[in-house]
């Protein structure tokens, strides 16, 4: 009885330590009445706007409170409060993709009257036109319901001096990259920095965002689409299963596990050389700068998307033709997309960062004066040097950034460029389907043909749940 | 009885007094969530109106929820039933005066103790590709760790997330198997000897029969938790690669809160409650029937 | 207890057992202590290869940067307030209805009816639970608040708490009570003088079940708070996991201490581990 007793008590002081601690903890966050609250990303977007309203206290003296979560969680936890009102956040952070169901929804602030009631007719021209038309419902030409903060298109990486030791020039086109991989996987089969392999390309294949983000330029380039003109999902025409077999074959020049990658993995092959070519967001350039992270510095240049040559091209059409017989009604209704005209460089997919008001902000004259402020020129041109692109085409041209980041000119050009992904508000439901099947095509779970073919029956039925 | 003489109208009294704040407590937050799941799960897209069976028509064609249940009881089975051979085999080991004995069952109660938020984050570290433990430690000692890629491959990812399930709770089937055959008496064991029996005869014929009380909890208790299972997954694949270690929790945890469809979601509970059910039913009639032999 | 057994079970060799015994502590042992480590390295030790067991320079910087630089102090405090709070609602709650169901006359049939359902609602799924509270917690307009997790951590715990203390309390012979109420006592009288100071130490155990408890819970915790105030210490750790960028040191380091005070108490309640585990059915 004697012992038990004694750990007993051990356990109860255990408590009141437990009890002193929180009490210390909980004195230190006090709670003011003017304030604001922020929620944002984990992550260098989300680290910038953190900064942006800390300075903002300081220079104001209004209380900025911020939230933080991972890109994962982040959605659902804004479209949890939104959807009732509980009114927890005074300005969201948002990635584009969710706009759609955010704002099909009616639950963004329309900015229009804010604007207005300050004399202006709404967001000034400076910003990059791709991105302003993300943050209209609908897309491009309705109202205004938030302004965008971070720049983001993607960019391809790759090894300058690897390139160079294999007299590599710059890949153009798609095959330019597989074949540059094929050649860089086999002769670095030992040697990279960390005594490991250098792997030709690293790509994410993790289901959900990771894996459909990084298939979507190849899927482009290669004529596929999404939908079809009547709105009924197409991924499983010959295009998009060539680009997915296309995806699977570069697969074989990425490091073992790829299908299980997120951007943690893909930036750790990076920055430690075991990786010669990525597609990756403009937000991790400047870690390849920083000798803590990086040990490749300045070995590695970041430029606009390949696309696909011409004469694949014809060879994917001659082809698809073939598989059009095989599938018949089913699966070809997008042959000869409304992009038939080749391209020299591929189009990127634009992914940028918005911020916009709930309509249950308790606070909105004051969320909008640190909008305004943040996405401001010079505020924001702290962000950028943070390395978060710009929204702005003044801070593109900007001399002291793009001494800073050569590659300016090449973000810019891919911005401008760039597309965005499908605008529907079932895009996230979309996305974690599509993610699935593309993730288990590159595990080799499933063949390319069945991947896509199950993905498009999946995809329709969403697409049939929403109109009903 | 003898108590029933004392019960009077003011014991009665009390009592109710006693037990009537559990009870609302429990009818508030167990069994009105329970109505209040039934009722959405009717309800089409989760707002008022009309009475549908949307949600369950849409259940049976889909083809996700059909694989997130059949993972659930692959992973449910396979981790049952090597926690029951290791934590029996290991229980019997245990279940004699060996010095030391004390230390080591406060050393192997330390994983099923640990937050499963934790555990997750344990084996994500011990088992990343790159510079996680075990195949740094593998690469060591010369082993190719190429293709050892734990959570990227659908059925090392599988099996990765059963091990995790079955260092944290083995723990659990080895005490609760421990205590049940300490409580056996020496007797029938001793009688057993004077008769030559083997040591395998024992074990069948006396070990085993008296044990089976023990064991049926410990199996029951397991086999709700790994029905449920969802936070060690969530961190560890959060479902994949692809769809691979999806359990039905972890399902309806999307459906409801990533894409806030809460009628499907809602459907899709009252399916998992009924198989918990069903399943702890079978073992409470095992166990009833165990007691009344 | 265990000098008694004698050799039933007829393995020879020892050090066989030995050996077992010993691979099967490090195995549960190891993991852990890789957390600790990798809490305890600078970056570059973490991703050192050949791992890095025993050689790397220590480093308070993740456990700094965790509960200062970032808000793992306010989780931390939030997990304690919330545990510490529903322990107590449940446990006083629990225990009056325990007495209820294992003393006062409702009748032998009744009350283990009673406790039988009161045992089946331990058995719901969380995820079963997760989207009717949801919904009923925003109608209260209880998102986001620690009352919300409280209540609902209480309920978790209360089926446990009367399981347990419906037990603890049938050990104790009627004989005691009756002869206090003898002596004058009135049945609550009894009840706290001479009931409750002799099960204390059940109720200092099934208290300490109920903190486990709390402390661990996350399904519900992360359905229920989307705010760095109202989070509690698992959330917290898990929204830094998927992180874009995963931080492996101060993750580890709040899996650290999140992980303490649990085999504190773990080893604090050792001697009624397995009737806590087994929901009373087996007594250890």
């Amino acid at each position: 009885m004697k012992p038990v007793q004694n750990q007993l008590l051990f356990a109860m002081r255990l408590l009141f330590i437990l009890l002193l601690c929180s009490a210390l903890f909980a004195s230190c966050g006090g709670s003011q009445s003017g304030r604001i609250r922020l929620v944002v990303n984990s992550g260098v977007e989300g680290d910038a706007l953190k900064a942006a309203a800390r300075d903002y206290e300081a220079a104001t003296g209004l209380h900025v409170d911020v939230v933080e979560f991972p890109y994962d969680d982040l959605f659902a936890k804004e479209l949890v409060d939104l959807s009732s009102g509980t009114g927890a956040y005074d300005l969201i952070m948002l990635d584009d993709p969710w706009f759609p169901r955010f704002a099909t929804e009616d639950l963004l602030l329309d900015l229009g009257p804010l604007y207005q009631k300050r004399g202006q007719s709404g967001a000034d021209g400076d910003f990059v036109s791709t991105s302003i038309a993300l943050c209209k419902h609908p897309y491009a030409e309705g109202s205004l319901r938030a302004l965008p903060y971070v720049g983001n298109s993607q960019l391809f990486f790759y090894r300058e001096d690897l390139f160079k030791k294999y007299a590599l020039k710059e890949p153009d086109t798609w095959e330019d990259v597989l074949n540059a991989a094929r050649t860089i996987s086999e002769h670095e089969t030992a040697g990279a920095p960390g005594g490991g392999a250098v792997y030709g390309y690293v790509m994410r294949a993790a289901r959900g965002n990771s894996a459909v983000a990084d298939f979507m330029p190849i899927f482009w380039s290669f004529g596929a689409e999404m939908f079809d003109d009547a709105g009924k999902p197409a991924v499983n025409s010959p295009e998009g299963i060539n680009a997915l077999k296309f995806m699977i074959e570069l697969g074989k020049y990425a490091p073992p596990g790829y299908p299980s990658f997120n951007a943690t993995e893909v930036s750790a092959h990076l920055l430690q050389g075991t990786a010669a070519m990525s597609i990756n967001w403009p937000a991790w350039i400047s870690a390849f700068g920083d000798p803590s992270k990086s040990r490749v510095i300045g070995k590695v240049v970041f430029t606009t998307l390949p696309g696909l040559a011409n004469r694949t091209r014809a060879e994917l059409t001659s082809a698809s033709t073939k598989i059009k017989d095989q599938a018949g009604q089913g699966g070809a209704k997008n042959v000869g997309s409304q992009r038939s005209a080749p391209q020299k460089s591929g189009q990127a997919e634009i992914g940028n960062w918005l911020v916009a008001i709930p309509k249950g902000s308790r606070n909105p004259d004051a969320a909008f004066e640190f909008l305004l402020w943040a996405t401001s020129q010079e505020q924001m041109k702290k962000s950028a040097l943070a390395g978060n692109p710009p929204t702005r085409r003044s801070l593109f041209n900007d001399p002291e950034l793009v001494a800073k980041f050569p590659s300016y000119p090449a973000q810019l050009k891919s911005l401008e460029t760039s597309r965005a992904r499908p605008r529907t508000p079932q895009w996230s439901e979309i996305e974690n389907v599509f993610g699935i099947y593309l993730s288990r095509a590159n595990s080799g779970e499933l063949s390319a043909e069945q991947a896509m073919n199950e993905a498009n029956a999946e995809i329709g039925k969403i697409v049939e749940r929403m109109r009903k | 009885m003898k108590a029933a003489r004392k019960f009077g109208a003011h014991d009665r009294m009390l009592a109710r007094l006693l037990l009537a704040p559990a009870i609302a407590v429990l009818l508030a937050l167990s069994l009105y969530p329970l109505f209040y799941l039934i009722r959405v799960s009717f309800e089409p897209g989760g707002g008022e109106g009309s009475w549908s069976l949307r949600n369950f028509s849409r259940l049976a064609t889909d083809g996700f929820f059909r694989s997130a249940l059949l993972h659930t009881l692959i992973y449910a089975v396979a981790a049952l039933t090597l926690e029951f051979v290791i934590g029996l085999g290991l229980a019997l080991i245990a279940d004699r005066p060996l010095r030391g004995r004390g230390v080591f069952r406060a050393i192997v109660l330390i994983p099923m103790m640990l937050p499963p938020v934790v555990v997750g984050v344990i084996w994500r570290l011990m088992l990343n590709p790159d510079f996680g433990a075990i195949n740094g430690t593998l690469k060591a000692v010369g082993v190719n760790t190429q293709s050892m890629t734990w959570t990227a491959s659908p059925l090392l990812a599988m099996l990765s997330v059963i091990a995790v399930d079955v260092w944290q709770w083995t723990p659990f089937m080895f005490l609760v198997l421990l205590a049940g055959l300490q409580a056996i008496p020496q007797e029938p064991y001793e009688a057993a000897t004077i008769d030559g029996a083997s040591a395998y005869q024992m074990f069948r014929d006396i070990t085993l029969p008296m044990l089976k009380p023990a064991i049926l909890i410990a199996l029951l208790l397991r086999t709700m938790d790994l029905l449920r299972v969802f936070d060690q997954i969530y961190i560890l694949t959060e479902g994949g690669p692809g769809f691979a270690t999806e359990t039905v929790s972890l399902y309806i945890y999307r459906s409801a809160f990533r894409f806030f469809d809460l009628g499907y979601a809602a459907a899709m509970s009252l399916v998992l409650l009924m198989m918990t059910n069903l399943i702890s039913a079978g073992y409470i009639r095992l166990l009833g029937r165990q007691e009344a032999a | 207890m265990t000098a008694s057994l004698g050799d039933r079970s007829r393995l020879r060799f020892r050090p066989a057992a030995y050996a077992v015994l010993l691979a099967a502590s490090l195995i549960s042992l190891v993991p852990a202590y890789w957390m600790i480590t990798i809490s305890l390295k600078t970056e570059a030790d973490q991703f050192a290869s050949p791992p890095r067991w025993f050689n790397f320079g220590p480093t308070l910087a993740h456990y700094y940067d965790a509960f200062f630089s970032r808000s793992f102090g306010t989780y931390l405090s939030t997990s304690a307030i919330v545990a510490i709070s529903s322990t107590a609602l449940a446990l006083t709650i629990g225990t009056s209805a325990a007495y209820a169901l294992a003393r006062l006359g409702l009748g032998e049939g009744s009350s283990r009816r009673i406790s039988l359902w009161i045992l089946s609602t331990r058995m719901l799924p969380p995820i079963v639970t997760a989207v009717p509270l949801f919904l009923m917690m925003r109608g209260l307009r209880l998102i986001n608040t620690l009352p919300a997790l409280i209540v609902v951590y209480t309920a978790l715990n209360l089926p446990f708490v009367i399981w347990m203390m419906r037990g603890f309390f049938q050990e104790i012979p009627r004989e005691l009570e009756e002869a206090a109420m003898v002596d004058g006592d009135s049945r609550l009288g009894a009840l706290m003088r001479v009931v409750l100071p002799l099960v204390k130490p059940g109720l200092a155990a099934t208290a300490v079940f109920c903190l486990i408890t709390s402390w661990n819970e996350f399904l519900l915790a992360l359905v229920l708070t989307q705010t760095d105030a109202s989070m509690t210490l698992p959330v917290g750790i898990a929204g830094r996991v998927t992180q874009y960028e995963i931080k492996w040191g101060v993750m580890s380091a709040a899996g650290v201490v999140a992980m303490i005070p649990m085999i504190a108490f773990a080893l604090s309640v050792q001697r009624y581990l397995v009737r806590g585990l087994s929901l009373g059915a087996v007594k250890g």
